[in-house]
């Protein structure tokens, strides 16, 4: 009852005619900066913060305005995902796999629409799980010590194998290709070097967002040039601008278990949304693909992973508030603006300010609805976009991919790598190596690698320590079991044939 | 043959990158240090490879002819882009390399160009004026 | 009137003419690491208090660019801006430990330092379940057998935090041998430390304040010392090493360096901006909110301090064996 008179003070604070008005507005340019490749939340978020300075807003609305542009940008990271094949973000990488053969069938707009509501749901869900649960589920994540997490690593890598519908062994080489990838850089425990060959640009490692435009939106200008002549794969048909209610209900069990998925990730820091939306689709695909359309444009395989991402955004917020732990890229933009703004979080946060901790989450309530509002009769501006003619379209989509990829570090040697996984991930695609398993390896890499040396560091190099705790042994048994399922319906299926 | 060529490369970079680790300096009092997680990475990189060797899917088609020749040059206008970027500034470049992009997916020279100037300055004005990304905006004066 | 433009276009064309007093225009700090720690702190709010306090015209942008801790930022800046008089970069006691283990691309000289306008402290603490209560029986349990204690920081090994505790360990008595067994275990920030001692995965942590007040106010976790010269204003109840026989501080100051190669007047002009926004109620109130103690050193003081503590850390770092 208590969380209830907080909630609705919240909305009071929230609901005045400007503060309404800053909420449309920053999911418009949410929505917008996260749908363009290379942009995702950091952007946003960071681009916006000046912004929230010079406007002059006091801390509620600037926190309105921020919301309701994180909210965004993971609802747009799926557009281009979906239209295009290339995602927006990280976490929007999953919803390439169904999305874009949705939409090849002509089907865009379908996937755009229950891809919205699967986000609502999501970020619904998991905005309710932040109100009711966060100061218990923070008791919870600090269970979580570094053999939890390598654990945890251990099951997303161990369900790799079955996501993508290639060659398994050129799944799992491509995923030990994506860790390797992650070991490039400075070694963060002792400061060694590693496969940098002494280029400064590569201490830092190569950064997923460069990976991930390169091995997505280059190779598509690639995968495009060979076909120029016939028809080519990136013509899509739209045959209706609606998505049937028939539709959303059958996706709707895909929404649920995916956003349940998305906010545990979510919550755990270091895990975060795209393990989120990776691990949604990885079981949505093991409980309901019974007839093999996951990766053909299967509306479960857009839902889940979707409500993944976005749930997960919502639960990144727990630690973030409550310990002062930024689980991703965004909440660490997120905490930089709350302590620009006076606001420390940390386990005080809920009794010392609350009436801030609960105009953000009044503030995520009314993000959700608007967002839901504006992207559902959006979907047939979107699906108008790829109306126009490719020789405009393509270009358009590469230059602002460099211009996203250039605001990173305002480097032209992270263009000249960008460039370079783009031939990759050309020759790649020829050669059916599925991408997904290397950009969640070079996402994932450095902290299951980390994890890993914190836990043999606590115990001083004995190895036992990995499964010394309940919590990693059941999420080892979980990952024994998955495998077993997997070998089983193997073997069935062969015998079939 | 596609598939052997690339399970060869992808075995010998394997051990490349766990060799390459046997290098690695070890840290003060680090029980685990930077060389294991490499070492256990290649193992499982060789052996999938390898055994992409050993059986191998059928062959893609791969591009030739035209197609080929395109590829090439736009790939050849992927590159130079970056380095042209900050002697040229954003403008000047990325409406040469938009003109070049869009002749080859077959745009006609005018609209190319008038596309070309279009889009680079809507780029530079959106993101280097109203979201404050900065841009090199003119060629330099040195 | 006239003359200013005719000044201002007179500089441009000589790039910079003696004399005449030099205004950052365009300003840009880089953090050279993500938001949320204590270099894109430093950015963000002293870029925020110069335009609030007048002293800058327009925003400062803020830019993150991570790697190396700070490895990348600094050869980006030798490397390509080395005379750009509008930037200025964050820069701590935990970058210059890191210049002086040969992890940085270049020493000291290659850039100019301006000021440090405060200082944050490094703490120790154990989980507030723990039987340790005081730093003797830590550092006495650490000398009996250096890995009955786990413990974490914010750095690698061999790196500010993991110094610090080494420090004092040495102070208690330990053999420079025995420094090396003890367990350290990196986290990407003081937070997450903090709250991997609070799921009882780790020991001790010892690293900055500044970043986990929150915690001691909550009483999440139990503090054993201050690694400064005197108790804390904020934090009166919290003794120092020092009280309990260990004459060991270990401040992390907060300041900037600027490219080697800008002039004596735009070095000046920025040590002396900077100096009125030390000056300023604003800067005093932001600095102590966020646990740090106010020192100011700037210009020719501070190049000479940055030098000193870059050989200090090095002989530091050699006589417990992190370097050879």
């Amino acid at each position: 009852m208590e969380i209830l008179s907080f909630l609705a003070h919240g909305l009071t604070v929230a609901l005045t005619p400007t503060n309404l008005g800053l909420a449309v507005f920053g999911c418009v340019a949410g929505t917008i900066v996260g749908a363009l490749p290379g942009l995702g939340p950091v952007n946003g978020v960071a681009i916006l913060i000046p912004l929230a300075f010079t406007l002059g807003l006091d801390p509620a609305s600037a926190l309105i305005l921020l919301a309701c542009v994180y909210y965004g940008t993971m609802y747009g990271g799926r557009i281009s995902s979906i239209m295009l094949n290339i995602p927006g973000d990280e976490p929007a990488m999953m919803t390439c796999l169904d999305g874009y053969p949705m939409a090849r069938k002509g089907k865009a707009a379908e996937a755009l629409a229950i891809s919205a509501v699967a986000s609502f749901v999501g970020a619904t869900l998991s905005t309710i799980g932040l109100t009711l649960f966060a100061p218990l589920l923070v008791k919870v994540a600090i269970h979580f010590g570094p053999a939890e997490y390598f654990a945890l690593y251990v099951l997303a890598f161990a369900t790799i194998g079955g996501v993508t519908g290639a060659n398994p062994a050129k799944t799992l080489m491509a995923a030990a290709f994506g860790l390797a990838l992650g070991t490039v850089g400075l070694d963060p425990v002792s400061g060694t070097a590693r496969y940098t060959f002494g280029i400064f640009h590569l201490f830092d490692g190569f950064h997923p967002i460069v990976a991930i435009v390169g091995l997505f939106a280059i190779s598509e200008i690639l995968v495009y040039l060979e076909h120029a002549h016939g028809t080519h794969p990136g013509a899509v048909a739209v045959h209706r601008a609606y998505a049937r209610l028939s539709d959303l209900a059958k996706a709707g069990g895909a929404m649920v278990r995916g956003s349940l998925i998305g906010f545990v990730s979510g919550v755990l820091p270091g895990a975060g949304a795209s393990l989120g939306s990776f691990l949604a689709y990885a079981m949505e695909k093991r409980v309901s693909d019974k007839q093999g359309s996951f990766g053909h444009g299967d509306p479960r395989g857009v839902a889940a992973p979707e409500a993944g991402n976005n749930a997960a955004a919502g639960g990144a917020l727990i630690p973030m508030l409550s310990l002062g732990v930024p689980g991703s890229g965004t909440t660490a933009v997120l905490l930089a603006l709350l302590i620009s703004l006076n606001i420390t979080p940390g386990p005080l946060l809920f009794q010392k300010q609350p009436d801030v901790v609960w105009g953000l989450i009044a503030s995520l309530y009314i993000a959700n609805v608007v967002l839901l509002l504006l992207n559902v009769p959006l979907v047939g501006l979107f699906t108008r976009l790829l109306t126009l003619p490719m020789w405009l379209l393509l270009p358009t989509v590469v230059m602002v991919s460099f211009v996203g990829v250039y605001s990173i570090n305002h480097s032209t040697f992270d263009l000249l790598v960008m460039v370079g996984f783009g031939v990759l991930g050309y020759l790649l695609r020829k050669l059916d190596i599925p991408l997904v398993p290397i950009v969640l390896g070079l996402l994932l890499g450095a902290e299951m690698e980390n994890n890993y040396r914190r836990a043999l560091s606590i115990s001083g190099g004995d190895a036992s320590i990995l499964f010394d705790s309940t919590i990693a042994v059941s999420l080892y048994a979980a990952t024994a079991a998955l495998l077993a399922i997997a070998v089983v319906s193997a073997i069935r299926r062969h015998r079939r044939r | 043959m596609s598939d052997r060529l690339t399970g060869l490369l992808i075995a010998a970079l394997a051990i490349w990158y766990g060799w390459t680790a046997n290098n690695f300096e070890e840290g003060f009092g680090d029980p685990v240090g930077p060389s294991a997680f490499p070492k256990l990475l290649a193992v499982p990189m060789g052996l999938f490879a390898l055994y992409l060797v050993i059986r191998p899917d059928a062959d893609p088609d791969w591009p030739r002819g035209n197609p080929l020749i395109r590829q090439g040059v736009m790939l050849a206008a992927l590159v130079v882009y970056p380095l042209i970027l900050e002697p040229l500034g954003f403008p000047l470049a990325t409406a040469l390399a938009i003109f070049i992009m869009a002749v080859l997916l077959r745009g006609t020279r005018r609209a190319a160009g008038v596309a070309a100037v279009a889009i680079s300055l809507g780029l530079f004005v959106t993101f280097d004026q109203i979201l404050g990304l900065h841009l090199p905006m003119l060629p330099s004066l040195q | 009137m006239f003359l200013t433009k005719l000044g201002r276009a007179v500089g441009l064309a000589a790039v910079a003419l003696p004399l005449m007093a030099f205004t950052p225009e365009n300003t840009e700090c880089i953090a050279p690491a993500n938001p949320g720690g204590g270099w894109d702190f430093t950015c963000r709010t002293v870029g925020k208090l110069l335009v609030e306090e007048k002293l800058l015209a327009n925003p400062m942008q803020v830019t993150n660019m991570p790697g190396g801790v700070g490895a990348v930022a600094f050869a980006n800046v030798a490397g390509k801006r080395s005379d750009d008089p509008n930037l200025i970069v964050a820069a701590s006691t935990v970058g210059i430990t890191q210049i002086a283990q040969n992890k940085y691309p270049a020493g000291v000289d290659t850039m100019r330092w301006v000021a440090m306008l405060g200082a944050d402290v490094g703490i120790v603490m154990v989980n507030k379940e723990s039987e340790i209560k005081d730093l003797k029986t830590l550092l006495e349990m650490l000398k009996k057998d250096p890995t009955s204690v786990v413990a974490g920081g914010s750095s690698g090994v061999g790196g500010w935090d993991h110094l610090r505790l080494l420090l004092l360990a040495k102070k208690a008595g330990m053999p420079t041998d025995d420094l090396k067994k003890i367990r350290w275990v990196q986290y990407s920030g003081g937070s997450d430390a903090v709250t991997q001692l609070m799921g009882k995965h780790i020991g001790v942590v010892l690293t900055d304040i500044g970043e986990i007040a929150g915690f001691l106010e909550s009483g999440d976790v139990r503090p054993l010392a201050t690694m400064s010269d005197e108790r804390l204003p904020a934090f009166k109840d919290l003794p120092t090493a020092k009280e309990q026989g260990y004459d060991v501080t270990g401040y992390n100051w907060r300041g900037f360096y600027m490219p080697g190669k800008v002039s004596d007047e735009q070095y000046q002009a920025w040590v002396d901006m900077l100096g009125k926004l030390y000056k300023s109620d604003a800067w005093q109130q932001e600095a102590t909110a966020k646990g740090l103690t106010l020192i100011w050193r700037g210009g020719k003081e501070f190049d000479g301090f940055v030098r000193q503590s870059e050989a200090d850390m090095r002989d530091v770092s050699k006589a417990i064996g992190v370097i050879k």
